[in-house]
């Protein structure tokens, strides 16, 4: 084997020469002549015999050179470089070709690396496909959560799962130390860490002992916590840090790519320490988020069948208006993660499927094209004596040259668009800003693209090359213009699916751009402030803060309204709470259901003013009662007309939370009725709503507030003045100014970020699939162009001709366009969810991406049917 | 003169194999040897000669050398090589079970 494979080197390195085999060839005729001579012929015939027996020496020559190891690189280097020169004399073939697979392969690669991220990347669990997230599920939460009160129950009798375990969220926290530093703290139980098959890099896991209440401080540190803080110290383990005020011990460092199930940032992590005993008997306890690793064996199905007598004794616990919207909930972890990019990440990979189908279809049809255009030197190269395993591999290199550059092209392309995605992508997309390009989908799109050259070169190659085709007669061959046209109709179909696509997102987002908001967001400037546990430990402290700011901004130059708030319309946090829990005074409540949910927030009087939203009932909140006894409540139109149907809200009383007892549920008086704003984002429902008067009293305040300033300065003076104001109260507290315009657009980015991706690929669609087209028409041109001759001949007028074209055209538009919006009609039900007030079958849309479709496909036919009004019959009659 | 027999696919490879066993030999003494050996029935096509010499060549079966023909000119002689031979006694024991499989067919018919 290994003598083998060094003498093929050697011969390969070395190279035999063709001199040899000519000497060896002249050595045996002359030893065969003389043989013949001295069996006594003439030296004539002799020489004549001998080279009779001996056969084609050419021919010998040949094989010999065959027989050679390195004989196939160097055909396969000439072939390259005979490919190379036919693409350089038909440039325009060449680029359409390496674009179209640039655009497939591309797009294709960036998309799937995207969107593997989201929907198939390994979580950073040990044996992460058991993990699962546990939980009750609530109209006001629809994202399973539990409560401390039964989650104990839970953990101590469950049984479908190795461990249950549970964390309560992240907060903000403050390291008080030199160089102080606002971090993020995550709060989780004892068995946390071990139930998602998690260690510390160094360090421990603080223990059961650590997690109760009032007991050791102690704390793990994300990797880069460790890195930025303490430059990977090993010594770290042991040392104090002061959180919140409190000197911790660090006992250990998360694993560099941890992550939260919930996927909260979080830099340190802290033991939840709730005292077991209180919980299991509070109502309704602690709000935590459970995650359990399932036993082997144990199907999500069973689990969530021997979780069912917990549930129940969960029911039995909640409320009763709760008990028929509460349901139980378990799911991988995976698919909590990805709740809700998941419709958007298929719907993406749907797409680019879509737009390497049609790039595909694309260059198939481009190189059966030139297959048949190539007939004539096909017939002359065979003629001339090249077999046809040679013809075969000579097409065969050409079409995986045209790849491996489309390839190529594509892998930057690839790059490009990824980049472009990270930029452009919003908020709360995970894992966007980690994708990288995906090679396994490189290898898969090139893979595909190879395969379909393969499949065509091979096609084109293996045809008989009849000696008809050397007559140079054109024929049409039916087989594949037919395939070709079945391919140009699929294509148009897939980009009318595109299109559709593209003009829903495009109305929708339309609809919400221009969607009145119930406030006016133009000129004001809003700044979130979040006060330091410690500097600010108590609700007086937080009001005094508050207050100053306001009496230092208020009178300031340029501002024409001034109000808190602890949460801004239209979408993100606020306040809410079930309907059922609201009751008029003197009145039942809801007996049966929540009723759904309300939204509600603290503001100042001003806040009406500010944002532009009419009080149509009562006079509102006013400057006299920020110092009442009294408390005041403002409510929205929708949350008046359900609870005071036909009458007058404005003066009657309300208890705000239904259930608790009577000196916690104290009495609030209408003050007025506001009309609705938008409140669950911009594509979101409208909640009823209704707002509370945040007094002059420590009880009303707490660290959060949001400032909402109406200016009349360009912001920019505004944001400066706050930043100096805030600064010269504290210069500690961070402030987030923005303004309000910006909030509301950046809600936007999400339904934008989506328009512009299927708008980007029904774009990329529609450009190959008029390329496909104009490649089949001008094909049918060229080959007709004989016919064509022949009916200018005999008397055809130049519209004639055009109609000819045109009409060939139709055939594939109409049914390609009317394949296209059935499937869209079909598919476009997915992305119902994704509209905003725009049905799936909108008819608008439909309309104009099918009038559009129409339209660009018949200018592609233009040119190459005007063309072929140019034809001049003698010389088409004369061509053959 | 009987007509010459078509050579068996595979066994060409043998017969240069065997004939080169005996002394190195040039492409045209190959082709006589092996015609004289079998009483004119075997006759070699040059056709298929060299390229069949340098298959095996390529493969180290067998090795080339220019030296000085009987007749004073220079010619390429081929040698068996070590693995050559090898090759040849394999090959002689496939070609044996062969024949004797079909000889014994032939018997029972």
């Amino acid at each position: 084997m290994l003598n083998e494979f060094l003498a093929h080197l050697r011969f390969f390195i070395a190279g035999g020469s063709h001199g040899e085999v000519d000497e060896e060839v002249r050595f045996h005729l002359d030893q065969q002549i003389e043989a013949n001579i001295r069996a006594g012929m003439s030296a004539e015939e002799a020489r004549r015999q001998a080279a009779i027996a001996f056969g084609g020496v050419e021919r010998t020559r040949e094989q010999c050179r065959e027989e050679r190891p390195g004989y196939w690189f160097e055909t396969l280097a000439q072939d390259v470089r005979y490919a190379v020169r036919g693409f350089r004399r038909t440039p325009a073939f060449s680029l359409t070709v390496v674009l179209t697979l640039m655009l497939g392969i591309g797009s294709t690669t960036a998309v799937f690396s995207v969107v593997d991220r989201i929907l198939f990347r390994s979580l950073p669990y040990g044996d992460s496909n058991r993990l699962v997230s546990v939980g009750l599920v609530a109209p006001i939460e629809p994202q399973e959560f539990m409560l401390g009160g039964s989650y104990y129950e839970w953990q101590d009798n469950q049984k479908p799962f190795v461990a249950l375990t549970s964390e309560i969220g992240v907060s903000p926290c403050d390291l008080t130390e030199n160089n102080p530093a606002r971090l993020d703290c995550a709060r989780a139980e004892a068995n946390f860490l071990p139930t998602l098959g998690l260690a510390p890099v160094i360090g421990r896991n603080f223990t059961a002992n650590e997690d109760r209440p009032n007991g050791p401080r102690v704390a793990l540190i994300s990797y880069s916590l460790w890195l930025s803080r303490f430059r990977l110290d090993p010594g770290v383990v042991g040392k104090l840090m002061r959180i919140d005020g409190h000197a911790t011990e660090i006992v250990g460092v998360l694993p560099k790519d941890f992550e939260m199930p919930r996927l909260q940032a979080a830099d340190v992590l802290l033991p939840q320490a709730l005292d077991a005993a209180a919980e299991r008997h509070a109502d309704p306890g602690h709000p935590m988020w459970a995650f359990a690793r399932l036993k082997p064996g144990v199907s999500i199905e069973q689990a969530k069948a021997e979780l069912e007598p917990l549930f129940e004794y969960s029911l039995r616990l909640a409320p009763a208006p709760f008990r028929k919207e509460v349901h139980l909930q378990v799911r991988t972890l995976r698919d909590r993660q990805v709740h809700d990019v998941r419709l958007a990440a298929w719907v993406l990979l749907g797409l680019v499927t879509a737009v390497l189908l049609i790039a595909c279809a694309n260059v198939t049809s481009l190189l059966i094209a030139r297959g048949a255009s190539r007939e004539r030197e096909l017939a002359v190269r065979s003629a001339l004596g090249a077999n046809r395993m040679r013809l075969v591999r000579q097409a065969l290199t050409e079409s995986l040259t045209l790849s491996v550059a489309g390839g190529v092209a594509g892998c930057f392309f690839a790059m490009l668009l990824l980049r472009m995605f990270i930029v452009m992508a919003p908020d709360g997309m995970p894992f966007l800003a980690k994708a990288r390009i995906d090679l396994r989908i490189l290898v898969f799109a090139l893979a595909a693209s190879l395969l379909c050259s393969v499949f065509f070169g091979l096609m084109s190659g293996m045809r008989k090359t009849g000696v008809e085709a050397l007559t140079g007669r054109t024929r049409t061959t039916t087989r594949h213009a037919l395939l070709r046209r079945w391919l140009v109709i699929a294509q148009i179909s897939g980009t009318m699916v595109l299109l559709a696509g593209g003009a829903l997102l495009a109305r929708s987002f339309w609809n919400l751009e221009k969607q009145g908001l119930g406030m006016n967001a133009e000129n004001i400037v809003t700044a979130s402030i979040s006060l330091g546990q410690t500097s600010y430990p108590t609700p007086e402290s937080q009001m005094a803060f508050f207050q100053q700011l306001e009496r230092n901004l208020r009178y300031g130059p340029g501002i024409a309204a001034f109000a808190i708030s602890d949460s801004l319309p239209p979408g993100g946090y606020h306040h809410d709470q079930i309907y059922a829990s609201l009751r008029v005074e003197g009145r039942p409540s809801l007996a049966s259901g929540t009723g759904g949910t309300v939204a509600w927030r603290w503001v100042t009087p001003e806040y009406f003013r500010a944002l532009q939203i009419p009080i149509m009932q009562g006079p509102g909140f006013t400057d006299e009662d920020l110092t009442s006894n009294d408390r005041f409540v403002v409510l929205s139109k929708s949350l008046a007309s359900r609870m005071f149907p036909g009458r007058n809200p404005v003066g009657q009383h309300l208890h705000l939370a239904g259930g608790a007892p009577a000196e916690n549920d104290p009495s609030y008086t209408v003050a007025g009725v506001a009309a609705d704003v938008k409140n669950g984002g911009l594509a979101g429902g409208e909640e009823p709503e209704y707002y509370r008067l945040r007094r002059q009293r420590a009880q009303d305040w707490d660290r959060s507030s949001v400032l909402i300033l109406k200016t009349t300065l360009p912001p920019a003076a505004t944001e400066a003045r706050i930043r100096s104001q805030v600064a010269w109260l504290d210069p500690t507290v961070p402030v987030d100014i923005r303004t309000l315009s910006e909030r509301v657009g950046k809600m936007g980015d999400r339904p934008r970020f989506e328009m512009l991706l299927v708008g980007f690929f029904a774009f990329t669609g529609l450009l190959l699939a008029v390329i496909g087209l104009y490649g089949v028409i001008s094909f049918f041109v060229v080959q007709r162009t004989q016919e064509i001759g022949i009916r200018m001949a005999v008397g055809a007028s130049r519209a004639d001709i055009l109609g000819l074209v045109l009409t060939n055209a139709l055939r594939l538009i109409v049914p390609g366009v009317f394949l296209g919006l059935v499937l869209a009609l079909a598919l476009s039900r997915v992305l119902s969810s994704l509209l905003f007030n725009v049905g799936p079958h909108d008819p608008l849309a439909f309309a104009s991406v099918t009038g559009l479709l129409i339209l660009v496909a018949l200018l592609a036919t233009l040119i190459p049917g005007s063309s072929a009004t140019r034809v001049n019959p003698t010389v088409a009659l004369r061509c053959d | 003169m009987p007509q010459p027999t078509d050579l068996l696919q595979g066994t060409l490879d043998l017969l240069i194999l065997r004939t080169l066993a005996l002394e190195p030999m040039h492409g045209w003494g190959i082709a006589q040897r092996i015609q004289q050996a079998s009483q004119n029935v075997l006759q070699i096509g040059q056709g298929s000669l060299y390229p069949a010499l340098h298959r095996l060549e390529y493969k180290g079966w067998i090795e080339a050398d220019w030296k000085a023909s009987e007749n004073n000119r220079k010619a390429k002689y081929y040698a068996l090589t070590r693995t050559g031979k090898k090759q040849l006694a394999a090959e002689i024991e496939t070609w044996d079970r062969l024949a004797g499989a079909v000889g014994l067919v032939l018997e029972q018919g």
